[in-house]
């Protein structure tokens, strides 16, 4: 009775603070429903971990979250601003950044260029003042390369700063992608599957450095399929099956609930 | 820095001899001096050309197979301003024509961009392949507006309304004591004024694009060559830089063509030919995708086999004539480059970086 109660029966949208709220998104691909009438809301300071069998409509749901998907129904509030049917880099503009699942690597560029690509509104990112106010171009870019090689240190990778960023292996790559989402300056971070073909080792530093920034105030929101990361680190946990929220809950709660595994081993849904 | 690399060593050395011979070929009488300014001016010109797609395709990774509609809007947008044989127009100065002609090419390339840079790079490619042909139909057929198969004469130099400049477009002779010691044949004149504009020309294209590329506009560009999503989750517009790419890469090939126009003094629909854009592209390519330096390199590159193949048959008694010698030479090439050098001769900048910012850092 006490565990049992701990589950929520579908999400729970009654926040106190949320920095993300999708409610009913819907997506359908021809006949295919992707995700229906799927609602979640991520706490701020929270991290939230999202997880559900292979096709429960979890990167669909972070596609349409982040403004790839153009939703059939439904809506995504970020920071409080409606941002459904927004292009990606405005939902990114209200403070949400995304990663991939397979590392995006950027040809010719360097870790610490690549890196530099993160913060948002440079003013060396439009023409006219790269001749008007080189000097506040040149203020700025030192910021940036300072802060660049700094989360670097922080990753333990400060001395790839200068290598080619193909060069580096998987998991370095994942690294990368958390730190250059840093340099955005993110209220929230949508993480799919942080650690996958990640080594043990590595993925128990990843967990380590996400609880850091998540105690300087960064909200995670987490899609992974390693058990035993995904549940030391978020809380709460919410449970995608079918295009839809099954159950939300701590970790503890969630991974003893009946109708979680009854998804997770195909059992009977309903 | 200001060491050079070996690379950069045997490029100057390779563009040395080729000035060395060209000056032999003067001096001993084989090459008209006018003839030779001529070629350099027009390697220039073919230098802009490859600029302008750089940025396009080398920077942004925009794939424009209309070059030489954006060259022939330069071109034609010049010409009919100032033409005194113009069907609309005509008898304006040249400068203000310079103006007409790249509004003409940025107007097109935004009506172009609008609709297709929003889709994948694909769309772009095919839309403006059919781009390149309808501008030029067009311009064969619309009699009425553009002259059409009969050309555009009658164009000023640019120079010509000029104060000091357009007064000197006539045999200068330099005397001492009533004996003359020096003489200048008025299409030398024209030739060196041709080529003061285009190296201007080139010079203030180059030091733009320099200062752009190796900034954070520059980087972003390449993030959405490899990568757009990307670049659309870090926040970043990428409709609008590709469209800025665009119509900068576009005024850089109307430039160009705007030159061209008050270079050979007549404009027909045959300038139009697609077989432009695809020099420009190889020349790009051979150059260094999205190196400035290896585009200027590039457009230097396809003069020289354009012309020198015409040079070639009077010196040795070829089994081949000139135009499919040329061809194959070009192909010759881009399989060399592709074997061997696949990054081009000049490969681009490794960081893009705001070089100021790095002062202080160790030269790497």
């Amino acid at each position: 009775m006490s565990e049992q109660s701990l589950v929520s029966d579908g999400p729970v949208l009654d926040k106190a603070d949320p920095v993300l709220l999708a409610e009913g998104l819907e997506k359908r691909f021809g006949g295919l429903v992707a995700t229906d009438d799927a609602s979640i809301a991520v706490e701020r300071g929270s991290i939230t971990g999202l997880i559900g069998p292979n096709g429960a409509g979890k990167s669909t749901l972070f596609n349409l979250m982040s403004g790839f998907y153009e939703p059939d129904g439904g809506r995504v509030t970020v920071n409080g601003v409606d941002v459904t049917g927004k292009e990606p880099h405005e939902i990114a503009d209200q403070g949400m950044i995304r990663t991939f699942q397979t590392p995006r690597k950027p040809e010719d560029m360097t870790v610490r260029e690549a890196l530099l690509v993160g913060p948002h509104d440079q003013t060396g990112e439009s023409i006219l003042p790269l001749f008007t106010s080189p000097s506040t171009v040149e203020r700025e870019e030192r910021r940036s390369l300072e802060r660049a090689q700094e989360m670097l240190e922080r990753f333990e990778i400060g001395d790839l700063a200068t290598q080619p960023a193909t060069d580096l292996s998987g998991g370095q790559m994942k690294l990368v992608e958390l730190a250059r989402g840093m340099m955005a300056e993110p209220d929230l971070l949508l993480l799919d599957e942080p650690v996958a073909g990640v080594n043990p080792v590595l993925a128990d530093k990843l967990a380590g450095f996400i609880e850091e920034l998540n105690e300087e105030g960064i909200t995670f929101l987490i899609i992974e399929h390693d058990m035993s990361f995904i549940m030391r680190l978020a809380d709460p946990i919410i449970v995608l099956n079918q295009g839809s929220v099954l159950v939300e809950g701590p970790p503890e709660a969630v991974r003893s609930d009946e109708r979680v595994i009854d998804a997770y081993l195909g059992g009977p849904s309903e | 820095m200001g060491a050079f690399s070996a690379r950069e060593k045997g490029v100057a050395g390779l563009l040395g001899g080729v000035g060395v011979l060209l000056l032999i070929g003067v001096v001993s009488g084989a090459l008209a001096p006018a003839y030779l300014l001529y070629l350099v001016s027009l390697s220039a010109m073919y230098m802009l050309l490859s600029m302008g797609l750089n940025v396009q395709w080398g920077y942004g990774g925009l794939i424009n197979f209309s070059v030489a509609a954006f060259f022939g809007l330069g071109a034609y947008g010049s010409a009919l301003l100032t033409a005194n044989s113009s069907p609309i127009a005509g008898n304006v100065s040249p400068v203000i024509a310079l103006f007409g002609g790249l509004l003409l090419a940025a107007v097109l390339a935004v009506l172009i961009g609008y609709p297709t840079l929003k889709l994948r790079d694909d769309y772009l490619a095919i839309a403006s392949l059919g781009l390149a042909e309808v501008v030029r139909i067009f311009i064969l057929n619309e009699n009425q507006w553009t002259a059409g198969s009969a050309g555009l004469t009658g164009i000023p130099l640019f120079f010509a309304d000029w104060p000091v400049l357009g007064d000197l477009s006539y045999p200068y002779v330099f005397t001492v004591g009533g004996t003359a010691v020096f003489y200048m044949r008025q299409p030398v004149i024209n030739g060196l004024l041709n080529l003061v504009l285009v190296a201007a020309f080139v010079v203030g294209v180059y030091l733009f694009l320099r200062r752009i590329h190796r900034s954070p506009w520059g980087r972003v560009l390449r993030t959405i060559k490899t990568d757009e999503d990307l670049a659309e989750t870090l926040g970043k517009n990428t409709f609008a830089f590709k469209m800025q790419a665009f119509v900068i890469g576009s005024l850089i090939m109307a430039l160009a063509g705007v030159f061209y126009t008050h270079l050979v003094l007549y404009v027909s629909p045959p300038d139009l030919q697609p077989i432009t854009t695809f020099y420009v592209w190889v020349a790009v390519i051979l150059g260094g995708t999205g190196s400035d330096r290896g585009a200027m390199l590039g457009g230097f590159t396809i003069v020289a086999i354009q012309q020198g193949t015409r040079f070639l048959n009077d010196a040795v008694q070829l089994p081949i004539g000139p135009a499919p010698l040329r061809l194959m030479l070009v192909g010759l090439l881009i399989i060399l480059i592709v074997r061997l050098r696949p990054e081009g001769i000049l490969p681009p900048e490794r960081e893009l970086i705001w070089p100021d910012a790095m002062r202080g850092e160790r030269d790497e």
